[in-house]
């Protein structure tokens, strides 16, 4: 391991945060790995598996009729309704036959890669507690986010660029705020980056403000030159202390990512064909599709975990998937929006060669009732609701578990985020139990105490 | 059988250790199975939580599981040795002498000899388990010296004067000592020059900010509430200015505790009594779940459960330094924590919510306001059945009304700012459908309550009101968030009235509830003479905490402050010493420490203090020795001192006070560094705020903290999530790091101040550069260098030069 490895993987800390990489040092991980990276597509304010991938002819059969599933029904808002079937209904789509909403087209002609996971269950109906689970494992807050553990087990594959960046939805932050990739306890190497895509300034910090005019490409390499000069002086007169030395090249490493990150982001270059692919032609596809291309471009160049976000806080007007007053309109405006990028990206990626290795993980905070709320929409569902994961080892056109006749509950294989995390560590060569880190006394895992590798979603 | 085979293979090769009990040797029930099945198993294991079907208490449950003379037909060792579902679960594997001991008593016959004059092993107790022990010596210096003697290590010199008082300063105060402290200290010749400098240093008031912020640390103190909608906590600081006063005032470290948990108990007429529960409402709150879900859905009961973990959880670390939360689904994995233990401290808490309480300088005022309150919550617990019982109030006609006024309601707000005629009309439809229907539906409900229902329901509000009134014509007070047994309802979120019932619940299942738990603390309940009596029961933790026998208590602060002043505790793990936390490295010194501090000191922090840094162990170099790190390289045995790095605060700190621009204003709600818009879900946002306005000038313990959205800078520079609770800094070193402070907006303008405030030619602005940002004279090499550098690039870009350094950064 070189010391710019060093830097982005451990903290530079000499020895404090190294007992975690095995990886490196010993050149191998817990086993072989099916991938190296992962893009997490996540769907703040619950989308709705009963109108997107949970296909239940019932609710077509039993639409407008009360709603009756043979028990009391808690819900978070409000009284069930009627039974309210997908608006846009279904269509059955490549080898593998299964049925996806007709909202997403481009999303359903990927299906024969994709695997579903139809019995999500979540430990609250809580947007806040349940985005924290999703991100952490955990419903409380004060975790590290899976991309900060994938990052702490696996280190960058390229060390001028962060091992984990996080693109948010530009209409705001989901709810917990950035608080849902915190590093936690995680050293602050493992902290994401935030990238703000199609901003004037989209990673904070990276150059001057444009105010400081005394900073001038020249003051800079000057300043640059004259700063090592000082700390190897300094170092000279403190021998023996790595912290030192680490914090020199801590600067070597953040000259090149000014080099690199403004290249990553710039998407100019890309084709016609490219842009039109991920939706950049269209103003409802646009923004998903250029943060989507720039998940690409920074994956391809070696990041370990990218997060996109579709949808930001609960607020009005809906600017996310929480909807409780007219899905319709919100899940019509927040559907278009994905299919067409989210496709692109399973495709764009695999004509590169890059889905063989790449998980792309689509996921949600929980679902959405069966059963109306108010005339128009539908109130939270932590019973029941779906993930899928495509890529680097996973098996391709298949559905695991299963909710009740309604989309109701999960009844067959029910699983939580511990199950998809540990398959999804598993997939990257990592044993969900040994990767552990200690906080407070505690082996603290990404799957707590729990979770077991999903076999039959590997290929 | 590999596994067999090497534990003898390494048995022969190491013969003399007594690890692996031999063929001829009877292995015992009593000595040496059931102790491993009591530690390891029965946590999972036992006639109350029997996991997969099995219990391990008692000798003939386990027989269920063994075979006699075979342990490859036995359940018990098959689990042990490998075979699924390997044991014990989700924790480190037993030793290849424990399964060796296993194998070999099965062989055996697995006979029980319970009662046959074997004397059980004496338990071996976990270090801090035991009483505070009675050193052999005292001082400081002595015991760290006889530990490097022991290793074969010897101590380094004293470091020099310009060393001790900037070390002492940044330590005690989180401030570089400015050039005038400087010189005053290195004109001092008197013998006591030192020892003055450290009394002034513990005498200053940047001390209390100092340390508050350390405390702040440990229970995760923040500005807003955390979680969906993160709303600002506008009284939360009056907690931070306590604990700043607190270590300033020196507070005996019983009362402080005692404060924190039940000080309005316990000291009534001290408004700093109120004030400092906010301790116990310091982490972060659910608004979602504490104010939209309904009373008595299984989500609302999760939202408390976990609300109280938080407070269990935050204490127990805090004062005990022990993981009784880790015993909310299962008795502790480690420790001898119960899980009717962690419910125990659920229950102390199980009258209080975290909320905004008022406070009263004038004891006699708080006396009224606190006799009004007490009126007033009898009439809220004679009132709440009956608003219950009318929102209770139903039929199918009501529900039926109930779903369509809800849902008109939702679909106006959902229009919003309606974009044209057609979305305004329907906007009034909906409203006017709605309030028609609420009309008719509230008939229905009035037909249910009936007449005298709701003349007693007037009464009584009349009754609250004219409470109301005479509370209002009371001087105002001053509120401050924290541990509440009443204040008003705020959506659905209400006070208890009286302690919630706690139960045990079977895997912390709110849907599983157990026996009712009992206030209490680890093996011990506290005697409850009335079971409405709230305070009575945080009174007693707090007395269970300050006992002189409480063991935990003392080595607990001792070992905090150590940690602190080091950079590593005694026990590496300061919140945690149980089983899986660190040992000492000192075990007599830790003892001898918290006994001097409790007995000596009188509970004086800053006693404590004085002696630390007073000490030569202290005083010592920061310089590498060849000799002693091939011996310890990590100096876990002090034979020089560790070399410091500035955290966020006191790295943000010196900037401003080198600048010239720090301002000393103490306390006071919390300085926003970000730009804000109340919302739905508020927006809190660093790229839009000034760095030149005032709030940017302030100390950064005084900087308003969100759970949410964490400052970017300050969370770059290891300042830790203000939900986590946090014992021990990370200490890290980043690319994105040195880009912050290369490029930070207020970096910038510090530099910028910086230059503007040196004076006289370049040489002489370089020098009076280096005393401020270094505390040293510049050598003339690096006044020429620096010189010419800024005659090209600007004194700006040179003072930016300074803040990156590592000399800036660093603490020799």
């Amino acid at each position: 391991m070189n010391r710019r490895q060093f830097l982005w993987s451990s903290g530079g800390l000499g020895g404090i945060a190294l007992s975690h990489l095995m990886a490196q040092e010993t050149g191998k991980l817990h086993h072989a790995p099916k991938a190296k990276r992962v893009v997490q597509l996540f769907m703040s304010g619950a989308a709705s598996q009963c109108d997107l991938f949970d296909y239940k002819p019932l609710l077509d059969k039993k639409a407008g009729e009360p709603w009756d599933p043979g028990e009391k029904v808690e819900l978070f808002q409000s009284k069930p309704g009627v039974v309210m079937n997908a608006p846009w209904g279904w269509q059955q789509f490549g080898q593998s036959g299964k049925h996806v909403s007709k909202l997403l087209p481009h999303l359903g002609s990927c299906v024969d890669d994709m695997a579903f996971v139809h019995s999500m269950l979540a430990k609250s109906n809580v947007h806040g507690p349940a985005t924290f689970m999703q991100n952490t494992g955990f419903v409380l807050p004060g975790f590290p986010s899976m991309g900060a553990w994938i990052s702490y087990a696996l280190g960058s594959a390229n060390e001028n660029l962060p091992t984990l960046v996080v693109l948010p939805d530009p209409r705001g932050y989901p709810p917990n705020g950035p608080g849902n990739w915190s590093a936690g306890f995680l050293p602050a190497a493992h902290q994401a980056t935030m990238i703000r895509a199609g901003t004037p300034n989209p990673i904070y910090d990276l150059f001057p403000p444009e105010k400081a005019k005394f900073i001038t490409k020249e003051s800079e390499k000057d300043s640059l030159r004259a700063l090592e000069a000082m700390n190897r002086e300094h170092l000279a007169t403190h021998e023996g202390d790595s912290r030192l030395e680490a914090r020199i090249a801590s600067y070597e490493m953040a000259a090149r990512l000014q080099l690199s990150a403004p290249e990553v982001l710039d998407i100019s270059g890309e084709s016609e064909a490219t842009k039109k692919l991920y939706g950049l032609d269209n103003p409802l596809t646009e923004d998903m599709g250029r943060r989507c291309l720039t998940a690409r471009r920074l994956l391809e160049r070696g990041v370990r975990f990218v997060q996109v976000w579709s949808g930001a806080d609960n607020g009005f007007p809906r600017r996310n998937w929480d909807s409780h007053e007219n899905l319709e309109k919100d899940h019509g405006e927040l559907g278009t929006g994905l299919d067409k990028p989210a496709a692109a990206l399973i495709k764009d990626l695999k004509s590169r060669g890059l889905l063989e290795d790449t998980i792309v993980y689509w996921t949600t905070e929980f679902g959405r009732m069966p059963c109306s709320q108010g005339s128009k929409g539908r109130d939270h569902n932590p019973f029941g609701f779906t993930s899928w994961l495509a890529g680097g080892g996973v098996k391709g056109g298949t559905s695991y578990g299963t909710t009740d006749e309604w989309s109701y509950k999960a009844v067959e294989n029910p699983v939580y985020c511990y199950e998809v995390h540990a398959t999804l560590l598993h997939l990257l060569g990592i044993d969900h139990t040994r990767l552990t880190y200690r906080n407070n006394g505690i082996d603290r895992r990404l799957t707590d105490v729990h979770g077991r590798v999903i076999r039959e979603l590997l290929a | 059988m590999l596994r067999t085979m090497s534990v003898f293979v390494r048995a022969v090769i190491v013969g003399c250790l007594p690890l692996v009990a031999f063929a001829a040797d009877p292995v015992s029930y009593v000595r040496q199975i059931r102790p491993m099945l009591d530690a390891r198993c029965l946590s999972c294991h036992s006639d109350d939580e029997r996991n997969g079907g099995l219990s391990m208490e008692g000798y003939d449950h386990v027989m269920d599981a063994v075979a006699a003379g075979k342990p490859e037909d036995s359940r018990l060792f098959k689990v042990i040795s490998g075979e699924s579902p390997r044991m014990p679960k989700g924790s480190p594997k037993l030793s290849e002498e424990q399964v060796t001991n296993v194998r070999l008593w099965i062989e055996q016959g697995a006979k029980n000899d319970t009662g046959a004059g074997v004397a059980p092993a004496a338990k071996v107790a976990w270090w801090s388990s035991k009483p505070l022990a009675k050193p052999s010596m005292s001082g400081i210096d002595a015991f760290v010296r006889a530990k490097l003697t022991e290793k074969k290590l010897t101590p380094s010199r004293q470091a020099d004067k310009r060393t001790l008082i900037r070390r002492a300063t940044y330590d005690l105060t989180g401030l570089p000592p400015t050039p005038a402290e400087m010189d005053a200290f290195l004109a001092d010749a008197s013998l006591n020059a030192y020892e003055k400098l450290v009394d002034r240093l513990l005498a200053s008031p940047r001390y209390g900010e100092r340390w508050a912020r350390h405390w702040l640390d440990v229970v995760h103190y923040g500005d807003s509430h955390g979680y969906d909608k993160d709303k600002p906590r506008a009284n939360a600081w009056p907690y931070r200015d306590y604990v700043v006063r607190a270590f300033n005032q020196d507070k005996p470290y019983a009362r402080f505790v005692e404060e924190q948990l039940a000080g309005d108990v316990l000291f009534p007429d001290d408004p700093d009594g109120v004030i400092a529960t906010g301790f116990i409402a310091a982490g972060p709150w659910d608004f979602v779940g504490q104010q939209e879900l309904r009373e008595g859905t299984t989500d609302k009961n999760i939202t408390r459960l976990l609300d109280r973990d938080d407070m269990v959880a935050q204490t127990m670390s805090t004062f005990v330094s022990q993981t009784v939360h880790c015993a909310r689904c299962h008795n502790h994995k480690f420790d001898p924590i119960k899980q009717e233990d962690y419910y125990s401290v659920q229950a102390v808490f199980a009258g209080v919510d975290r909320a905004d309480r008022p406070v009263d300088r004038d004891a006699k005022v708080a006396a009224a306001r606190g006799a009004l309150l007490a009126k007033k919550r009898a009439v809220m617990l004679k009132l709440q059945p009956l608003l219950d019982s009318v929102e209770d109030a139903t039929s199918p006609e009501i529900e039926r009304l109930t779903f369509r006024i809800t849902d008109a309601k939702m679909l106006s707000t959902h229009i919003g700012e309606p974009k044209n005629e057609k979305e305004a009309a329907e906007k009034k439809r909906l409203l006017a459908q709605a309030a028609a229907e609420t009309e008719i539906r509230k008939k229905l409900i009035d037909a249910i309550v009936g007449a005298a229902k709701y003349a007693e329901i007037d009464r009584l509000n009349a009754e609250a009101k004219a409470l109301d009134t005479e509370m209002a014509a009371l001087p105002k007070p001053e509120y401050v968030y924290a541990a509440a047994s009443f204040f008003n309802r705020a959506g659905t979120f209400r006070p208890a009235l009286e302690p919630r019932i706690v139960n045990v619940l079977n895997r912390g299942n709110v849907t599983s509830p157990m026996q009712e738990a009992m206030p209490g603390a680890i093996g011990v309940r506290f005697p409850v003479a009335d079971a409405t009596d709230e305070g009575a029961r945080r009174v007693a933790l707090a007395h269970w905490i300050t006992a002189k026998d409480n063991a935990l208590t003392w080595r607990s602060i001792v070992n905090r402050v150590w940690h602190y002043h080091f950079g590593a505790g005694i026990v590496d793990s300061p919140s945690d010493f149980g089983r899986m936390g660190s040992e000492p490295t000192h075990p007599e010194m830790l003892d001898w420490l918290a006994v001097w501090f409790r007995d000596e000191a009188g509970g004086s922090v800053k006693k404590l203090q004085k002696l630390i840094v007073m000490s030569e162990t202290y005083q010592q170099t920061s310089v590498n020795r060849a000799d002693g790190a091939s011996v310890d390289a990590e100096n876990r045995y002090l034979w020089r001192m560790n070399r410091g790095k500035l955290d966020a605060e006191s790295l943000r700190d010196s900037m401003l006070q080198v600048a010239g621009k720090l301002d000393l204003t103490m306390g006071g709600p919390a300085a926003r560094q970000f730009w804000f818009k109340d919302d739905h879900s508020p927006i809190y946002d660093y790229t839009k705020f000034d760095p030149d306005s005032p709030e940017a000038y302030r100390r950064s313990i005084y900087r308003f903290i969100v759970r949410s959205v964490p400052d970017p800078f300050m969370d770059r520079l290891d300042c830790p999530d203000p939900s986590a609770l946090t014992p021990k800094r990370n200490n890290t070193l980043t690319a994105i790091q040195a880009l912050a402070l290369l490029n930070n907006p207020f970096v910038i303008r510090m530099a910028e101040h910086f230059a503007e405030r040196l004076t006289g030619t370049p040489e002489a602005q370089i020098r009076e550069a280096y005393r401020l940002a270094f505390g040293r004279v510049a050598t003339a090499d690096e006044v020429s260098r620096l010189t010419a550098f800024a005659a090209k690039n600007g004194m700006a870009n040179t003072c930016r030069l300074l803040f990156n350094s590592n000399e800036f950064v660093f603490v020799d």
